[in-house]
């Protein structure tokens, strides 16, 4: 099935005085999909989400929105709501006004069409169906955060991870099209935050609407996203689905910032054959010139430890590490240090084989 | 606390009690009693003054103080509101600076400086000899009137409206407008529903800082008023000079009644105290 592009970003650059923040940002979004901004601080990451909830103008490019350039409209304009970094939760106000504020401020004309009430004509009766809508949509935003009986809280006397789930039920009852978030997860602490990750994904699902999620850490991507944009410096590194980018980066910066890798120099030989560290080995197909110096990158996962024999590469262990399911060494190959994880227990400076399958071998461009 | 810092406090507390609160006790007992002055020879309890406090030169004082510091407040508030607000909003790389202009006068003496307005609220001068000198006739005599004592209490208290105002904007996370815009608010509304409840904190302090030195001062209206109008203050101001220290006395307690009134409701309303700082 063609899925619907409900948001498009075209060659949009933003500066902030002689800075290049965003540079050339092409990205497609679709409907009823996560996607998640992935990159350091500074990376173009949140000028992006900013530049589509209206916050600021690109300098050049446009912001497509269900097919009309929205590039000038201010935010109370869009289809779109935000969960703030820190929340901006309104400090003058307990639970349920901050939850009710969006529908509350709007006018009549957009309500009724909002809760579509367009039988109703007596004017009291409108107003009085209306206060009483907006009361059912806060307490089923509410329930659906799981915050039930916080109504009359106030702002300071919640915790941080309470003041998270009033500001996602704050946004979602205006019922956007599409939801960003920043960075919503990071001043909760490590079990909460996790938690955090899959009711997000749970309700991104219940609801339908598209969530584009910024963050630094690559995990919360991996756990919640169905597509991923990798961005370093203003510009998109790569796009793709979790799984695409962890077994397919395509440099050295994703390979290193998705997951923990080995990289390794070496030579594509020709069509199948690869030599890094001294050794051939097989590879799937990948269309490089013959001869010409790559990248490899292996996963510390995706090594096998065989008797010393059946061995492609053979090392010492110089550290052990015990996880939990498994053990995180690392081995000293004439002088080169690797990666792997392993169910095998080895004592420190015991000898070791290695081998690695064709289809675990992953090849770059320098 | 530490034994040593309660050593350092002795002499605050010592000079709280010789210079504050042993003098109010002298004024308390002095409101109940008939007396030649500050001497206790010949003196007697007496309910005298409470009398005094009916009459209706009084009770038309208090009101004229309670009126010229409602006006001044609220006049106080809208300019000080507007000032504080557009420097908010401004783009100056030092705000600061800015805020520095608007106390600069406070730095002359405030008897030269009510003295110098009413010098220009006069038919005749510096300003209109200026004018004249280039062609224009200015005369505005408005000494002596409520709007000059309305002016000169303006002037010299706006500054305590316009800086807990701006502090109290500037305390304001921006998250919180873009917050407001998200949720669907336009520039106008976001104003009324977020930043305007958001800075009433400032805008109370402002007002406290205004209404209480507006009602109870007595050199802004005898300059600007020439002893047209009279406030409580100088009702006050007159009893003590003409020696009548039992009815100075009372009228200074309840003035001190209203001021703790004031301090107390706010206390109440504001329970972190943020409001005085």
């Amino acid at each position: 099935m063609e899925k619907k592009v409900i948001i498009e970003l075209s060659h949009i650059t933003k500066q902030f005085d002689e800075d290049i923040v965003v540079n050339d940002l092409n990205l497609k979004i679709y409907e009823n999909e996560f996607i998640t901004l992935l990159g350091p601080s500074g990376c173009g990451k949140t000028t992006t989400l900013r530049m589509i909830g209206g916050f600021e103008k690109p300098n050049t490019g446009e912001i497509i929105i269900n097919g009309k350039v929205f590039n000038d409209l201010p935010p109370y304009a869009r289809p779109i709501n935000t969960v703030f970094q820190r929340y901006a939760l309104f400090p003058h106000l307990n639970v349920f006004e901050n939850v009710a504020f969006g529908l509350k401020n709007r006018g009549d004309d957009y309500l009724v069409k909002f809760f579509q009430l367009e039988a109703i004509t007596d004017k009291k009766v409108l107003k009085e169906t209306i206060k009483g809508k907006i009361r059912e949509a806060v307490i089923e935003a509410l329930k659906l955060v799981k915050l039930t009986g916080f109504e009359v809280r106030k702002i300071t006397q919640i915790s941080g991870g309470q003041a998270q789930r009033v500001a996602l039920a704050r946004a979602i009852i205006n019922r956007p099209q599409i939801l960003l978030l920043d960075e919503p997860l990071a001043a909760l602490d490590l079990k909460l935050r996790q938690n955090m990750q899959y009711e997000l994904k749970e309700m991104q699902r219940k609801l339908g609407i598209t969530f584009i999620f910024v963050t630094h850490d690559q995990e919360e991507a991996m756990t919640m996203s169905d597509r991923i944009v990798v961005m370093k410096d203003g510009l998109v590194q790569q796009m793709g689905t979790p799984k695409y980018i962890y077994n397919e980066p395509v440099n050295r910066y994703v390979a290193n910032f998705i997951g923990e890798s080995n990289i390794l120099p070496g030579v594509y030989l020709k069509k199948n054959l690869v030599n890094f560290m001294g050794v051939d080995f097989d590879t799937t197909d990948y269309t490089f010139s013959d001869g010409e110096a790559v990248d490899v990158v292996i996963r510390p996962e995706d090594f096998d430890v065989v008797e010393l024999d059946k061995a492609k590469l053979t090392g010492t262990v110089t550290s052990s590490i015990f996880k939990g399911v498994h053990n995180e060494l690392t081995i000293d190959i004439k002088g080169v240090e690797l990666s792997v994880n392993t169910y095998e227990n080895y004592q420190v400076g015991e000898p070791i084989g290695l081998k690695v399958d064709p289809y675990e071998i992953h090849l770059m461009k320098v | 606390m530490n034994k040593e810092f309660k050593i350092l406090a002795k002499p605050y507390i010592v000079w709280l009690f010789l210079l504050a609160i042993l003098p109010i006790f002298v004024m308390i007992m002095l409101s109940f009693m008939f007396s030649e002055g500050l001497t206790f020879e010949e003196s007697f309890f007496t309910f005298n003054q409470f009398t005094l406090l009916g009459e209706s030169s009084t009770l038309e004082a208090f009101k004229n103080s309670v009126v010229f510091a409602t006006l001044t407040t609220v006049i106080s508030f809208v300019l000080g509101y507007f000032v504080a607000y557009n420097v908010f909003k401004s783009k100056f790389k030092n705000k600061f600076l800015i805020l520095t202009l608007f106390i600069l006068p406070m730095w002359s003496n405030l008897l030269l400086r009510t003295e110098a307005l009413g010098n220009l609220m006069e038919n005749n001068n510096i300003l209109s000899d200026l004018l004249a000198g280039i062609g224009i006739t200015l005369s505005i005599g408005i000494k002596g009137t409520p709007l000059a004592v309305i002016i000169g209490l303006v002037f010299t208290y706006l500054p305590f409206m316009i800086l807990p105002i701006y502090t109290a904007l500037e305390k304001i996370d921006y998250s919180l407008e873009e917050a407001a815009l998200d949720l669907g608010l336009t520039n106008m509304q976001k104003f009324w529903k977020v930043i305007f409840p958001l800075s009433l904190k400032g805008v109370a302090t402002g007002s406290i800082l205004v209404f209480l030195p507006s009602m109870s001062g007595f050199a802004i209206p005898e300059i600007l008023g020439s002893g047209n109008i009279l406030l409580i203050g100088n009702v006050i101001e007159q009893s003590f000079k003409i020696m009548d220290y039992n009815l100075g006395s009372l009228l200074a307690i309840v003035i001190l009644f209203f001021i703790l009134g004031a301090l107390y409701i706010v206390s109440k309303v504001d329970k972190e105290g943020e409001t005085l700082l």
